[in-house]
């Protein structure tokens, strides 16, 4: 396994009865990165993290992880990795304090390490406050917080955040995020699924999209959505409404229309072609463009497109 | 940092949440007590006939049903998984969750003696051999009871699966009846149950007497049937504990 990789899978094949969850995956995370794998419900990202940290066997194929094979090394493996499940699973009756401090035991801190250690975590996820109170007393925002903050008690190479974010408000959620980021600025190496692909676009530097088990799509964030869609966005402000359907007669280039806040956002086929002829168009039919650019897909399309395609049966592994 | 140390993290932190609880710590001392205290009532010259039996059943009942209890309220709450998610063994955590039961069942049971010796006179002929059977039986009883919990999530399966053997086994081990009352068929059986070895080496301990012509038998049987029980725990924790 290469050094600058964290994660090293190679045809990895997870079967639930007939239903094949995994099928052939390939993929590697590279040290350092927040690594997005996405997928709708049912895909297999849960069962792929559950075999990268042990829970689960694998019925074919290679999976390393931090150097180590999980089903000959699993405890060199656990030692290396933090893993936040999709449920927050700390101890409900015991303190926030004590949890992390439990978890510094079971990762082989030494005594005098694990009360600075907590107390470090239950400040950088602002719980010093709350050291003192049951997990199972903690809103859900906060319990999210110190199941983060157990997963990195004995600093891990690598962590896997199973939709950290998943029924979080707004305000909470958005602070996760920024300490998602925070972790992975430290040098941790995030592996993330989410089914909000926002989070995951703002978060990630790589994605794989999955879907029934198969790896539709990998790579950079920004790439992907060219890469799925095949179009790119043209963003035009206009000086006043425009009659969408007389504007799509007149540009072919254009594929779709849809409009936010009087900015009209174009998916076209072709951005100097389609640039040219909105221009025309406008000049042609007394409209002022205030604004225009271009802009990538978002992630959320490029999935759209991808879970389109891939029911079409056309893959676009990469 | 090695598995034992490990293993007793695991115990502190479960005799913390779970054994500690004065609900528990009260039902495991007050049934039996109360059991024996009409034994005596009834009859104080006979009371240290069935006194090794209800030491031996408050230890099988509460060991097995502590540690069931335990391991699938921690199924449920996912802190099972967390804990296979730390970097332990198995083993480590069977060990670990195995002298947390055992400590509790080893406790209450040390208490209840005491109880009977200071309280009732009970004599101690052989306490090494009293003290054998308690622990033995303590850690043996606490094994079975995570080997059937950690194949399912509720408790009231665990104790159903669990009563099809406690009770069964409760006729014919010497709790209620001497061995040698026993109908001949039964006695095979009664030879593979923990609970008969783990009642007649209190009774060596208590009185000086059993069933079994050395006190050495029953110590080594226990032993071997503790043996057997760790690589099946460790044989179901393998196959369940991740389910």
């Amino acid at each position: 396994m290469s050094a600058e990789n964290v994660i090293e899978v190679r045809g990895l094949v997870r079967r639930y009865g007939d239903l094949v969850a995994l099928d052939r995956v390939d993929f590697t995370v590279r040290r350092g990165e927040t690594f997005a794998y996405l997928g709708p419900n049912g895909a297999g990202k849960t069962t792929t993290i559950n075999i990268l940290a042990g829970l689960l066997h694998r019925d074919a194929g290679r999976v390393n992880v931090c150097g180590f094979d999980i089903e000959h090394e699993p405890v060199a493996v656990k030692q290396r990795i933090g893993v936040v499940p999709e449920e927050s699973n700390l101890y409900p009756e015991l303190t926030c304090r004590r949890n992390l401090e439990y978890l510094g035991q079971l990762y082989g801190l030494g005594r005098s390490e694990r009360p600075k250690r907590s107390g470090e975590l239950l400040e950088t996820f602002d719980l010093t406050e709350k050291a003192s109170v049951r997990f199972g007393a903690l809103s859900r925002g906060l319990k999210r917080r110190l199941t983060i903050a157990a997963a990195l008690v004995h600093n891990p190479e690598l962590i896997f955040l199973d939709e950290p974010t998943a029924g979080l408000d707004v305000p909470s959620a958005r602070a996760l995020r920024k300490l998602i980021q925070n972790i992975n600025r430290r040098g941790t190496t995030v592996f993330l699924t989410t089914h909000n692909l926002a989070e995951a676009e703002a978060l990630s530097d790589r994605v794989l999209i999955l879907i029934k088990g198969k790896v539709v799509t990998e790579g950079a964030t920004d790439e992907i959505g060219r890469q799925a869609t095949g179009a790119e966005i043209l963003s035009v402000v206009f000086s006043a409404n425009v009659p969408v359907e007389a504007l799509r007669a007149a540009c072919p280039a254009v594929v779709s229309a849809d409009i936010t806040d009087e900015k009209w956002r174009f998916e076209v086929a072709n951005v100097h072609q389609a640039t040219a002829q909105i221009v025309a168009w406008a000049e042609k039919s007394g409209f002022t463009i205030l604004e225009i650019s271009t802009e990538a897909p978002i992630l959320e399309e490029a999935f759209m497109t991808i879970i389109k395609n891939s029911s079409a049966g056309s893959e676009v592994r990469r | 940092m090695s598995r034992i140390v490990r293993a007793l993290f695991i115990s502190r932190k479960d005799v913390e949440s779970y054994y500690s609880k004065p609900p528990l710590v009260t039902w495991g001392l007050l049934f039996p007590a109360v059991l024996m205290l009409a034994m005596y009532v009834k009859n104080p010259d006979t009371y240290l006939v069935v006194a090794p039996g209800i030491i031996g059943m408050t230890l099988l009942f509460g060991n097995t049903s502590m540690a069931a209890i335990v391991i699938t309220w921690e199924k449920r709450s996912g802190t099972l998984q967390r804990l296979i998610l730390a970097p332990v063994t198995h083993q480590t955590i069977i060990l670990g969750k195995a002298i947390s039961a055992a400590a509790y069942g080893v406790a209450t049971s040390t208490v209840l003696t005491l109880g009977l010796v200071l309280l009732l006179k009970m004599p101690m002929a052989a306490p090494l051999f009293f003290a054998a059977g308690i622990i033995l039986g303590a850690a043996t009883f606490a094994l079975l009871g995570l080997i059937i919990a950690v194949r399912v999530r509720e408790v009231f399966e665990a104790m159903t699966l669990l009563n099809f053997f406690r009770f069964p086994i409760l006729f014919i081990s010497g709790v209620f009846m001497p061995l040698d009352i026993l109908p001949a068929w039964a006695r095979p059986i009664a030879m593979i149950s923990p609970l008969t070895h783990a009642v007649e080496l209190l009774r060596f301990g208590i009185s000086g007497q059993s069933w079994f012509p050395s006190p050495w038998i029953p110590v080594l049987v226990l032993a071997a049937m503790l043996t057997v029980s760790w690589l099946a725990a460790g044989a179901a924790f393998r196959r369940h504990a991740n389910q």
